[in-house]
C-alpha cells in the first residue's frame, strides 16, 4: 500500500479572546509550535496548506498565502482553504502522490473583531434563504432537536431526560476543559446553570448549549511517511480522510434528525483506514451545540439512531470520563470540545487533530486517558456549515488496523 | 445586500416561492431548476415552473427566534421553522409574521406544529434608509386565523358586456388595530407597508375576479406612502403577481406599470382610464388593474401635522376592469379639480402638513359636493335613485354630513362607511367603501362613489351592479365586514402603533 501521510509536529494558541493580536500574530505562533514540536526549519517545508472561514469579513484580508508566505520567508505554494480539515485532507493528498514531503497545514480564525455582525456572516454563510427567512445559527440546532424529538418519540418525562443528558454534555465538556491550558473556557459549570440559561432566555437551548465564537490558531506538520521517519520515533499517522457533503438547505434534507454526511463519511473513512468502530477509543465530535455531541455519536455509527439520548442518560448517572455505548468505550471531547476549548472556525479542526495526537502519543498531561487495551486510533469528525460538508480524519500510532 | 443584481434575483425567486417541478415524476424544487435528479436528461428543458405563493403549506417543526441576527432584531421575537408543501415534496424555511410574542412569554411551539399556514408577502428585514427594500414570501400566517387561504382558481371568460365595469375586487387590511375614542383604526404589522398591501390587495382581486393574471394588460398603483421616492410600487406588483404574459428568458412581464399620485384619489382617478383602456378602439386592454393603498403616515402629536395621527390607517383596494363577467357596469363619470393645497408633504419631508379647519368646507366638501350633484345632474338621477352612496373618509363625521348633504340616507351610506374601523386608508379610503357595498349589494343596484384628494379634487361614479355580482361572491371570503369585525384582530398600544407604522 502506498505510505500513509504522518503528523510529525503539532502546534496551536489558546482559544478565546485575542484582542491585542492579528490573524498573522495567531498562525505565526500555532507555526512556530509546530516546526519547533517536530524539530524542523521554515525552510524544509515544502509547500503549505491553510485555512480561514471568514478573514475577508472578519478582517478584510484577501490572498492570506501572501501574508504567510511573508511569515515564512520562502516562495512554496501555500493555498488556502475554508476548514482545517480540507486543508488537511488537500494536504494528505498531495503528500501520498509524492508531490510534497514535508507540508504545513495552518488554520486560523479572528472572530471576536466582528462579535456584534458575525452571527449575520455565519448564518449567510450557512444557508442564506434560511438567513432571509429569518434564521440564527442557533435556530437550526434548536430545529434538529425537535426533528430528532418528533422523529423518535420523544416526550414527556423522556423529554426531560434527553435535555438533561444535553446538560451534562456541556458540564463533561466544561470539566474535561479545565485540564486544558488551551481551552477557551478552563471553567467548571453546573447543571443548573446551563438549565437556568434555557430557562431565562425562553429558549429550546440557551447560552451553555452552544461553542462560543474564538480567536486562535493550529497548526500541523505533515510529512510522508518516508520522511517522517528521518524526524521522528513516534509519529501519529492519517489512516483516513474522507468528506461528504450535503444540501446547503437543510429544510430539504430527507433526514433531519441528524448528519447524513457524517454517516457516509465515517464509513468511507473506515473502509479506508482498514478499521472498525471498535479500534476508535478516543473521539473528537464537532459539537457546536450540545445535540450534534449526541447526534453525532448516532451519526457515527457508535449507537443506533434515536437512542443516543437514553444511552448517555445513564452514561450521566456515574459517569466515569467516557461513554460507554453497548461493547464500547470511547472517550469524546476530552479537550472540552467545540463548547469549552472553544471554535475559531478556520482552526477548529486543528484543535481537534492536536489533542487526538497528544492522546495517541500520551502527552496529554492531566488529560491523558488510560482505556483499557492500547490506545491506537482516534477519530476527528469536523463540520463545515450545518451538515453541508463532514469530514472524518482516522489517526493511528500504527500505519494501519490489523 | 443593497446591491441591486443581488436583491433583484432574491427577489425573483422568493417575492413568488418559485419553483420547478418534473413533469415525469413529480419531484418538486424550490427554486427554479433546469434539470430532475431522480429523472436525470431526459427532464432536461422540460421541467415546469411552479411557485408556492398561492398555495398552503404545514408548519412542521418551529422553533422561537429570541436573539434575531442583526437585521431582523426590530421584530423582537418571533417564530421560525420549517413549511412543508405538497405534503412534504419541498421543505422551505420561513418566518410566522402578524405575531406579537412578548419577551416574557413562553410559547408551546406544538400548539403551532402541524397547523397550516399561507405565505405572506412582506419586507425582508431592515436596511438602511437609502437602501433597496428588500421583500420576501418566507413570511407566514396561520390558514385558520385572521387571514384565510383562498383557492386562485382562473375561470372561463363567459359574457362580454356593452359597458365597461368592475371585473372583480380585493381588499386587504392589516391584522392590528389601535382603538381610541370610538373608533379603530387598522395598523400594519412592523413588516408591512403600502407596497406589501398593495400586492396583498391586487391579489386578493385576483382571487376574487377569476381573471388569470396573464391577461392584466395594465397596473395602476396610487398611494401617496410609497416608501420610496423614486421607484414605483407598481413594478413589484406586476412582478410579484406575474401580470400579463410573462417574458421568461429576460425575467420582465408584459405588462404597463405605474404609479399615480393624487393624495387619497390617486387610485379612483384611474378608474376611468382603466375603463377607457379596456375599450380602446384598436387594441383595446384586455383587464386592467387599479390598487390603492396607503400606510397613511402622520407627525406624533403634538407636532405640527400630528392632528392627523388621531385618524391614519392602514390598507389597500384593488379593483380589475375590464368588459368580461363585469359585476358592475359604468354608467357614468364626473371629475373636478381646483388648487385647493389643505394638506401637502415637502420632498424629504417624513411627515404631512394639513390645513386645519380650511380642510373642511373649502376643500373637501366643496369638491364631494360638487362632483356627486354634477354626476347625479348629468344623468338626471336623484338621490333616491341610488341605492348605496360611498365617498372618501378622513374621520367619521365628514362623510355622513357629505352623504346628508347630498341628500342621501344613512341606509345609503353606512354600508360603505367604515373609517369608524379601519381609520382613513387614503387612497385606499373610498375603494374600501366602495368593495364594501359591493360585497352585499343585489344585482341591479345603482352605486355611487365620490372620491376626495387633497391638493384638490373629486371623482364622482356610478356602477350598476350585475346579476354576475353573486355568482362571485363565494370566491372570496375575506370580505371588509370579515376584516373590520375578526375575533383574531389584535389590538396594540400608542407605541407599538407608532413603531410598526415606522416598519423595519
Amino acid at each position: 500500500m502506498k505510505g500513509k501521510t504522518a503528523i510529525i509536529g503539532i502546534g496551536r494558541t489558546r482559544f478565546g479572546e485575542h484582542y491585542e493580536l492579528d490573524p498573522e500574530d495567531l498562525i505565526d505562533e500555532a507555526g512556530l509550535m509546530a516546526l519547533d514540536s517536530a524539530g524542523i526549519e521554515r525552510k524544509d517545508l515544502d509547500a503549505c496548506y491553510i485555512s480561514d472561514y471568514l478573514l475577508q469579513v472578519t478582517n478584510k484580508i484577501g490572498l492570506e498565502e501572501g501574508f504567510i508566505s511573508q511569515l515564512l520567508e520562502r516562495n512554496i505554494p501555500i493555498e488556502r482553504m475554508r476548514s482545517f480539515s480540507s486543508a488537511l485532507l488537500n494536504a494528505c493528498n498531495a503528500i501520498e502522490s509524492g508531490k510534497y514531503d514535508v507540508v504545513l497545514v495552518g488554520g486560523m480564525e479572528k472572530m471576536t473583531d466582528r462579535w456584534s455582525k458575525i452571527r449575520d456572516n455565519l448564518m449567510l454563510l450557512e444557508d442564506h434563504w434560511a438567513y432571509y427567512a429569518g434564521g440564527t445559527p442557533e435556530t437550526s440546532h434548536e430545529l434538529l432537536l425537535r426533528e430528532y424529538m418528533k422523529s423518535y418519540g420523544i416526550r414527556g418525562e423522556n423529554q426531560e431526560k434527553l435535555m438533561m443528558t444535553l446538560a451534562q454534555i456541556s458540564v463533561k465538556n466544561h470539566r474535561n476543559a479545565v485540564k486544558n491550558e488551551y481551552a477557551h473556557f478552563q471553567r467548571e459549570i453546573d447543571v443548573k446553570r446551563v438549565l437556568a440559561a434555557r430557562t431565562e432566555e425562553k429558549r429550546i437551548l440557551g447560552l451553555y448549549d452552544f461553542a462560543p465564537i474564538s480567536d486562535g490558531a493550529t497548526a500541523l506538520i505533515l510529512a510522508s511517511s518516508k520522511k517522517a521517519d528521518e524526524y521522528t520515533d513516534s509519529p501519529v499517522y492519517v489512516l483516513a480522510t474522507a468528506l461528504a457533503t450535503d444540501y446547503i438547505s437543510y429544510p430539504s434534507r430527507s433526514y433531519r434528525a441528524g448528519f447524513i454526511a457524517s454517516r457516509i463519511s465515517m464509513e468511507k473513512a473506515l473502509k479506508s483506514a482498514g478499521i472498525t468502530l471498535d479500534d476508535i477509543k478516543i473521539l473528537e465530535v464537532y459539537d457546536q451545540s450540545t445535540v450534534l455531541e449526541m447526534t453525532s455519536l448516532e451519526d457515527l455509527g457508535f449507537v443506533e439512531r434515536g437512542k443516543a439520548w437514553i444511552e448517555l442518560y445513564k452514561n450521566f448517572e456515574d459517569f466515569k470520563g467516557f461513554y460507554r455505548l453497548g461493547s464500547r468505550e470511547v472517550y469524546v471531547n476530552t479537550d472540552g470540545g467545540l463548547k469549552a476549548d472553544g471554535n475559531p472556525l478556520g482552526a477548529t479542526g486543528g484543535a481537534q487533530i492536536f489533542e487526538v495526537v497528544k492522546q495517541l502519543k500520551g502527552e496529554a498531561g492531566q488529560r491523558q486517558i488510560k482505556p483499557d487495551g492500547d490506545l491506537l486510533f482516534g477519530c476527528v469528525q469536523e463540520i463545515e456549515g450545518f451538515g453541508t460538508k463532514v469530514y472524518v480524519h482516522i489517526l493511528g500510532r500504527e500505519k494501519s488496523g490489523k | 445586500m443593497g446591491s441591486e443584481p443581488i436583491e433583484r434575483r432574491v427577489s425573483y425567486i422568493g417575492d413568488r416561492l418559485k419553483g420547478s417541478r418534473c413533469p415525469f415524476c413529480g419531484k418538486e424544487y424550490f427554486r427554479m431548476r433546469k434539470y430532475c435528479g431522480n429523472c436525470g436528461r431526459k427532464s432536461l428543458g422540460k421541467m415546469e415552473d411552479i411557485d408556492y405563493f398561492y398555495e398552503k403549506g404545514v408548519l412542521e417543526n418551529c422553533t422561537i427566534v429570541r436573539e434575531p441576527t442583526n437585521r431582523f432584531t426590530r421584530l423582537g421575537s418571533y417564530i421560525y421553522g420549517i413549511i412543508s408543501f405538497h405534503n412534504g415534496k419541498v421543505r422551505i424555511p420561513g418566518r410566522l409574521t402578524d405575531m406579537i410574542l412578548r419577551n416574557d412569554e413562553s410559547i408551546n411551539l406544538e400548539d403551532l406544529e402541524g397547523r397550516e399556514v399561507v405565505p405572506r408577502f412582506r419586507r425582508r428585514y431592515s436596511v438602511e434608509k437609502n437602501d433597496i427594500i428588500p421583500t420576501t414570501s418566507l413570511a407566514f400566517t396561520f390558514a385558520d386565523e385572521y387571514y384565510p387561504y383562498q383557492e386562485y382558481k382562473i375561470s372561463e371568460l363567459g359574457k362580454e358586456y356593452d359597458a365597461p365595469g368592475i371585473v372583480g375586487y380585493g381588499v386587504y387590511v392589516s391584522r392590528f388595530r389601535i382603538k381610541e375614542g370610538g373608533m379603530e383604526r387598522s395598523v400594519p404589522f412592523i413588516d408591512e407597508d403600502a407596497i406589501t398591501a398593495a400586492v396583498e390587495a391586487g391579489k386578493l382581486a385576483l382571487i376574487h375576479s377569476g381573471v388569470d393574471h396573464k391577461l392584466v394588460d395594465k397596473i395602476y398603483v396610487g398611494s401617496e406612502s410609497n416608501p420610496y421616492a423614486d421607484n414605483p410600487i407598481a413594478s413589484k406588483v406586476a412582478q410579484v403577481l406575474k401580470l400579463g404574459e410573462e417574458e421568461r428568458a429576460e425575467g420582465v412581464q408584459g405588462v404597463d406599470a405605474v404609479d399615480t399620485e393624487f393624495a387619497c384619489k390617486a387610485a379612483t382617478s384611474m378608474f376611468k382610464d382603466a375603463m377607457a383602456l379596456v375599450c380602446y378602439p384598436k387594441n383595446p386592454m384586455r383587464f386592467v388593474m387599479v390598487i390603492g393603498a396607503d400606510n397613511a403616515q402622520a407627525a406624533p402629536r403634538g407636532e405640527p401635522g400630528g392632528e392627523l395621527d388621531f385618524f391614519v390607517g392602514f390598507g389597500g383596494a384593488a379593483f380589475i376592469f375590464g368588459k368580461e363577467d363585469v359585476i358592475a357596469e359604468i354608467e357614468g363619470w364626473y371629475s373636478c379639480t381646483s388648487d385647493t393645497p389643505d394638506f401637502w408633504r415637502r420632498d424629504l419631508e417624513p411627515y404631512p402638513q394639513h390645513g386645519g379647519r380650511f380642510t373642511g368646507e373649502p376643500a373637501y366638501f366643496k369638491h364631494i359636493i360638487k362632483a356627486g350633484r354634477k354626476l347625479m345632474e348629468r344623468m338626471n338621477l336623484k338621490p333616491s335613485d341610488i341605492d348605496y352612496f360611498t365617498c372618501h373618509q378622513p374621520n367619521p363625521a365628514f362623510p355622513a354630513r357629505a352623504a346628508a348633504t347630498l341628500g342621501f340616507k344613512p341606509e345609503q351610506y353606512m354600508p360603505g362607511l367604515y373609517v369608524s374601523k379601519f381609520g382613513n386608508t387614503y387612497s385606499g379610503s373610498s375603494p374600501i367603501g366602495l368593495a364594501a357595498i359591493l360585497d352585499q349589494a343585489e344585482p341591479h343596484k345603482r352605486i355611487m362613489i365620490v372620491s376626495y384628494g387633497s391638493g384638490a379634487g373629486s371623482d364622482a361614479y356610478l356602477f350598476i351592479t350585475t346579476s354576475q355580482i353573486k355568482d362571485k361572491r363565494s370566491r372570496q371570503k375575506f370580505t371588509v365586514r370579515y376584516q373590520a369585525e375578526n375575533k383574531f384582530l389584535q389590538y396594540v398600544d400608542y407605541a407599538t402603533y407608532r413603531k410598526f407604522k415606522e416598519g423595519l
